[in-house]
């Protein structure tokens, strides 16, 4: 399955990339191999185009970071082929990391030195030949982007967990990347931070037109923040679509039609509903106090049929109140991957 | 081209002011990187001073003129400590086990010796360290020779006559310090380079030099350039101390100056490329404890390399420090204690710095791959 929006080059390409790690060898006599070889992607294809948000979503050891890993030329690939605006990651690898900014779950933040070392640091990394008075002033831009110029003296180990996430998306943010690949963004971060992280990063797409790959398995972060989302699932692309596509397409819209009817069990209403385009369960409940009134459960994919229901009840009783509860993603994505742990 | 060059001086430098402000802020690493190299330093110092000054009374029931030249003669061997005591107190320290030996002198000393009777001079030996009873044996034998040359040339017939290599002698502890310079040298820089390079693994940090578009050489090399100014101290302390405390002052100044420098990078490259493959601080450190010393014992620390058996010879060649304390006799003192011309060390030494920085370099690569398997 392959995702394509038709801009080129497309911010990433991923075509039919596999990675295997082979299995550990011994370092003792006599040699032989420990364990089985693990498919970490298995023939992943995918294109993300400029200017969105795009998540990367599946259950843990699923493959993201893997994928990651490759896009950033850390793993290299077993089979297939991964661009970033059309360079290709092996071949053009230095040019490709001047275009990424990446940040890893681990943030990978300098505990011991202050906000302002860290950036000065990476400015020295990823901005080459950018005069010192420009990195400075960069770094000042980033601190204030981040909200963080009033600790920008402050050692890193003393931020909160929200804080260092700011910085650390800060710091890829200096060399004014095309493809910013945030792995976990909002890991251990609370609800709060949450909300400002999201902020921040749909302002990066939005505002400045960067493209965003997430990687999360938090379903409400996907549907905040994405454009667009891909489940993968054993190293394998399940899904890809909006978020709002993906949970009415495989998630379920809850519906409860209150009914009163004049001669008891609503049977004719009942069969109307099954017949509503969508619904894939209807069943009913009598009122324990309220006579003749019956609580009708419907379940339905694609989308609220509330209108189609409305109309579909008329003239088997008086409709007293219809509620719906939207599709959700979290049910999709169990639909698409299972309930079955991976550990 | 030379924007290729400035910008890899560029990444150079934040990677080594990253070290040294991080080395600067954790303060076990500092406190270590200074205090290990000092240890070593006063560890040998104790060891020579130790074995240099056995405790060894002398009790003098004859005070003649002989008598005073044979223990001036005993003197002059200078691997005891004399104390010139009367018996009872030699007899409480022999008791308290404070002596190495007890040599009397016995009453009538110069009247045998001037009559050329034999005299017997009872000695009394602790036996508890073969290593000191042979010390003390050796000087009361030696100095019978020695008394017998000073006092009596006419009467011996066999003297050796002692052709010096170098015009003034050179201190067992004068000669050890230079070594203990070299060991200093070591300690410090692989600790400091060493913690440095595993502490960024440890942390996970590494990952933002790996995606970093700059090239691997330059993070590398300011990773060195960081450690090796962080242990320059140290390394600038314990030379101090031989310099000023000890009164060792270099011969040939540029020369030490520079082997001690080209030491101290040796080393660092070589801490760098064991951090970075062991890329756990706790494992280095243990590793660091355990190994340099063993192998400082047999590259040349006590004596010429010629002096030594060809087992150990050939261990020594294999090792940087030998060529490395080779060099730092010969800019102190003059002397030339290698097998092969200096010259010759000076291209070793160097040649083991380009060798570890190459290991370091392939080992970095290698780990870029262990950073993203499984469980990085």
């Amino acid at each position: 399955m392959t995702a394509t929006a038709g801009l080129w080059p497309p911010a990433l390409a991923l075509h039919q990339v596999s990675k295997v790690y082979p299995p550990r060898r011994a370092w003792w006599w006599p040699p032989k191999t420990l364990g089985e070889p693990v498919t970490a992607v298995n023939e992943l294809s995918l294109e993300v185009p400029p200017g969105v948000v795009f998540g990367l979503l599946g259950p843990n050891g699923s493959g993201k970071t893997t994928t990651i890993n490759l896009i950033t030329g850390l793993a290299r690939a077993t089979a297939g082929r991964v661009e970033v605006a059309g360079l290709d990651v092996r071949r053009h690898r230095r040019e490709v990391l001047a275009r990424l900014g990446t940040v890893p779950q681990e943030t990978a933040l300098l505990d011991d030195l202050t906000a302002r070392d860290n950036l000065t640091f990476h400015a020295g990394l990823y901005l080459p030949g950018v005069p010192r008075r420009e990195r400075a002033a960069r770094i000042d831009a980033q601190l204030e982007l981040a909200g963080l110029t009033e600790r920008q003296s402050s050692r890193v180990g003393t931020f909160s967990g929200g804080m260092k996430r700011r910085l650390a998306i800060a710091r890829q943010m200096m060399h004014d990347p095309e493809l910013l690949i945030l792995d976990e963004p909002t890991l251990g971060v609370d609800p709060q931070q949450c909300l400002i992280i999201w902020a921040y990063i749909r302002e990066l797409a939005t505002d400045r037109g960067k493209t965003v790959l997430v990687t999360t398995n938090n379903l409400a972060e996907a549907e905040a923040l994405c454009d667009q989302v891909a489940i993968i699932d054993h190293g394998r692309l399940v899904t890809i679509g909006t978020p709002r596509g993906l949970r009415l397409t495989h998630g379920t819209t809850v519906l409860s039609v209150q009914l009163r009817t004049a001669g008891g069990v609503p049977g004719p209403a009942l069969e109307a509903l099954r017949q509503v385009t969508g619904v894939t369960g209807v069943t009913s409940q009598a009122h324990p106090t309220l006579g003749g009134t019956y609580t009708l459960t419907v379940t339905a994919r694609g989308g609220s049929p509330a209108a189609a229901i409305a109309t579909a009840v008329n003239g088997h009783g008086d409709l007293l109140d219809l509620t719906v509860r939207e599709a959700r993603l979290d049910e999709a994505f169990i639909a698409l991957t299972g309930a079955a742990t991976r550990d | 081209m030379f924007s290729a060059g400035r910008d890899w001086l560029q990444a150079a430098r934040a990677s080594a002011v990253k070290d040294i402000r991080t080395a600067l802020t954790e303060r076990s690493t500092l406190v270590q990187s200074i205090t290990l190299p000092v240890n070593y330093m006063i560890m040998m110092v104790l060891f020579v001073l130790a074995g240099a000054h056995d405790p060894v009374a002398v009790v003098m029931h004859d005070n003649g003129r002989y008598a005073q030249q044979f223990v001036a003669a005993l003197a002059r061997t200078r691997t005891c400590r004399l104390l010139i005591e009367d018996q009872a107190q030699a007899r409480d320290q022999w008791r308290q086990g404070t002596l190495v030996a007890v040599i009397t002198i016995p009453a009538g000393f110069d009247a045998a010796v001037s009559h050329g009777r034999p005299v017997q001079i009872p000695m009394a030996v602790n036996n508890l360290n073969e290593d000191l009873t042979h010390d003390a044996v050796w000087a009361a034998r030696s100095a019978v020779t020695s008394f017998y040359a000073h006092v009596f040339p006419h009467q011996v017939s066999l003297v050796p006559a002692e052709h010096d290599q170098y015009p003034r002698d050179t201190g067992y502890v004068p000669f050890l310090a230079l070594s203990v310079i070299v060991i200093a040298l070591m300690v410090s820089g692989l600790l400091q380079a060493g913690t440095a390079a595993a502490r960024d693994w440890e942390e996970r940090t590494v990952k933002e030099q790996l995606l970093a578009p700059a090239r691997p050489s330059a993070i590398l090399a300011g990773q060195m350039a960081g450690a090796f100014a962080v242990s320059l101290p140290a390394a600038v302390a314990v030379v101090a101390a031989v310099v000023f405390v000890a009164g060792d002052h270099p011969a040939h100044l540029l020369m030490a100056a520079a082997v001690s420098l080209l030491t101290l990078a040796t080393f660092v490259a070589a801490g760098t490329a064991a951090g970075t493959a062991l890329k756990d601080r706790a494992a280095f450190v243990v590793l660091l404890r355990a190994i340099p010393v063993p192998l400082v014992f047999l590259s040349g620390l006590f004596g010429a390399l010629g002096f030594q058996t060809a087992a150990v010879r050939d261990i020594a060649s294999a090792l940087p420090i030998h060529y490395a304390i080779v060099l730092e006799q010969f800019a102190f003192r003059g002397l030339r204690t290698g097998t092969a011309g200096l010259g010759a060390d000076a291209l070793i030494v160097t040649g083991f710095l380009v060798a570890f920085a190459a290991l370091a370099a392939l080992a970095h690569r290698l780990s870029r791959a262990s950073a993203a398997s499984p469980g990085a």
